[in-house]
């Protein structure tokens, strides 16, 4: 145990103290965070809110003008459906909705199904979202008050609803993350086949240290940078562009640690063919370059021509991606998230077999 | 005592190892005593190394029984490992660690061993305790390596090629250190191309070429076995001709060498004692007179029919 301790924690430091190790792994993903998050996020302007009114009364009415009077806000009045599509296509924030029976109900000063209203946010997008339920709920403490003059009867229920195409940046840091997962495994090619060259693997074969702690301490170290990174990219996402984590954390965990594992099996896989540390520097570019792109990093693979979809298709990164979208953002699925599981640990298998058979130490 | 001074620590018989047509190792058999220094003399691709990493358990023989300290190496690497300290050809370290980290780490490995601070002051690393080994020079990289093989405080070392590329003082420094190793009564296996180091630091030593070991023992004994002549010496004496010289008793052969003679012989004293009478007669006397045996490059050059070139 200590050696696998004192390993990990040797395999830690070198990481550390590489420069470029830390570029790829922490700054790289970072960067595309932040350029094209500030490319694609725009300002913060207007407030559009969709207002489907169901009940019809001057009751009704009344709230609509209050709410349009709102500083920042602009209401479309509409039907629910045509403005839930509208949402969805990016065009609204939020949606408002009075119910039937409103009118009377606050007449009767009744609370109930029929005072509440249903207000649509998008759970990605949390910032937005918080400023919409601030902005209903200061509106409706003021009708309470008017009415009643001390209990609320006019209440609101929220409801969630997934705007297609995320907005680019929820679809873009999930994405990021799992780009990032992949590059943290296939270079672990690059230190691996420099410690062969360099011969540091034949004289660890000749002390009593074990091949698992050896490879175990790498796994380790990796799983710890993944974690890391996974904590990093998230934080930033929520913090510069409010991309809010809506999934399990658990989940998402475990998607991580087999995502990560699965390309670090890659790695080796890389490892076991590369003779020298420049042929593992090449291989890996070769690896990860069409991963980043074909994958669906940057846009849906939906809207890819058919031919790149089965490519992406045959891409593990797809599924780690696909799988951390719906994790993480509740992002449509390209496939379903137990397929993206499975792909994921199959690869693992395949990968961690051929580099069982073909991995040399010296 | 005695019984375990006779008793090999390292036994190798009969050993075999081929690369496609390449017999790198081609039937070598050797004892090593314990607490004896032992050099394995030869050029580079003599075979040595892979000799020395079969028995570290690095590399499988193709034929042959290898026991170091008792143990099957074929069968228990494993248990031989814990007991035994390897430095490798290149000095194999993390690059980016520093000294202390690295003897850390590769104490970790051992279940017994030595405390860090005690090999950093035997190896004479204390400056460069914190120093990452990349910045090191060519002899604290070879000390280091030493280090890293005493860690578990082993009975046998191996140490191949540990002054190669080393300036003269940092090669002294690494001898005085297989000494010390040796005077704590460890065992120890180097192999070198370096006569001089093998002459000075190897209690007995084994020549190998081409796979083969070619003649073992003790350094007089390898000189005695080849050469029972020596060569009496001294600088010209006008006077002292050719055909007076080869009359001398025991006198075999006669050369001149950068204003010197040399006398080839197998009876040193009766050959000096008519050099003294014949200068007396010329009334003078024989100036840096010297008795020489052959050396160590003498006999290499006799067996492998080359020099040894660094």
């Amino acid at each position: 145990m200590r050696a696998l301790l004192l390993l990990t924690v040797a395999n830690t430091r070198s990481f550390v103290r590489d420069r470029a190790a830390l570029f790829w792994t922490l700054a790289f993903p970072l960067i595309f965070v932040v350029l094209f998050g500030s490319i694609f996020s725009g300002g913060q302007g207007k407030r559009d809110i969709g207002w489907a009114d169901l009940d019809g009364s001057p009751t009704a009415a009344q709230l609509r003008d209050i709410f349009a009077s709102a500083p920042n806000v602009a209401l479309t009045q509409g039907s629910e459906s045509d403005l839930q599509a509208k949402m969805r296509s990016g065009g609204l924030s939020a949606i408002v909705v009075v119910p039937k029976g409103y009118g009377n109900a606050v007449s009767a000063g009744r609370a109930g199904d029929a005072a509440t209203l249903v207000v649509y946010t998008d759970p990605t997008q949390q910032a937005q979202t918080a400023g919409t339920v601030q902005l209903v709920q200061g509106v409706l403490a003021g009708v309470n008050q008017r009415i009643s003059g001390q209990a609320p009867v006019v209440g609101f229920e929220a409801r969630t609803i997934q705007t297609q195409n995320l907005s680019f940046i929820s679809y873009l840091v999930p994405s990021i993350l799992g780009m990032a997962l992949m590059q943290l495994g296939v270079f672990s090619a690059i230190p691996l086949v420099a410690d062969r060259e360099k011969l540091i693997l034949k004289r660890l074969n000749a002390t009593p240290l074990r091949r698992w702690q050896l490879v175990g301490s790498n796994v380790l170290m990796r799983l710890m940078i993944a974690i890391a990174q996974t904590v990093i990219i998230i934080a930033v996402g929520a913090r510069l562009y409010g991309v809010q984590l809506s999934g399990s954390v658990l989940l998402l965990g475990a998607l991580v640690v087999l995502g990560a594992m699965s390309f670090i099996a890659l790695g080796y896989v890389i490892a076991s063919f590369a003779p020298t540390e420049d042929a593992a520097n090449g291989m890996t570019s070769v690896v990860q370059f069409p991963l980043m792109f074909l994958s669906g990093t940057f846009f849906p693979i939906d809207s890819m021509p058919d031919f790149l979809k089965t490519v992406a298709r045959a891409l593990p990164l797809t599924y780690l991606s696909d799988g951390l979208r719906q994790v993480m953002v509740e992002g449509t699925p390209f496939a379903p998230l137990w397929v993206c599981f499975a792909v994921l640990a199959g690869f693992l298998v395949v990968c961690f077999g051929i580099s069982a058979r073909f991995f040399r130490w010296q | 005592m005695t019984s375990r001074v006779a008793e090999p620590v390292i036994h190798v018989e009969d050993l075999r190892k081929t690369y496609g047509q390449t017999h790198a190792v081609d039937g070598v058999s050797f004892d090593v005593r314990r607490g004896e220094v032992f050099g394995l003399l030869g050029p580079n691709g003599a075979g040595k190394t892979t000799t020395v990493e079969i028995l570290e358990g690095l590399r499988t023989p193709d034929a042959g029984t290898v026991h170091v300290l008792g143990i099957d190496v074929a069968r228990h690497a494993d248990v031989l490992k814990e007991r035994i300290g390897v430095s490798l050809q290149t000095a194999a370290l993390y690059p980016k660690l520093t000294v202390v980290e690295v003897l850390d780490l590769f104490r970790s490995f051992y279940r017994r061993g030595r405390a860090t601070a005690d090999l950093v002051a035997m190896l004479d690393l204390e400056e460069k305790r914190n120093t990452r080994t990349k910045e090191l020079s060519g002899g604290q990289r070879q000390r280091l390596a030493v280090a890293l093989a005493l860690v578990n405080d082993p009975e046998i070392v191996f140490l191949d090629e540990p002054t190669t590329g080393l300036d003269p003082a940092a090669r002294r420094s690494l001898w005085d250190i297989v000494r010390s190793l040796q005077s704590e009564g460890k065992s120890i296996l180097l192999t070198t191309h370096y006569m001089e180091e093998a002459e000075i630091l190897c209690d007995r030593l084994a020549i190998m070429d081409h796979g083969r070991i070619l003649e073992a023992g003790t350094v007089p004994e390898l000189v005695d076995s080849r050469f029972r002549e020596r060569s009496v010496r001294f600088e010209r004496v006008a006077g002292l001709d050719d055909a007076s010289l080869r009359k001398f008793p025991g006198v075999s052969q006669v050369k001149y060498e950068n204003g010197e003679v040399v006398l080839f012989t197998r009876d040193v004293p009766a050959t000096i004692g008519a050099v003294l009478a014949a200068t007396e007669r010329l009334g003078a006397e024989p100036q840096n007179l010297a008795v020489r045996r052959a050396t160590l490059e003498d006999v290499f050059l006799d067996l492998t029919g080359r020099a040894l070139r660094d």
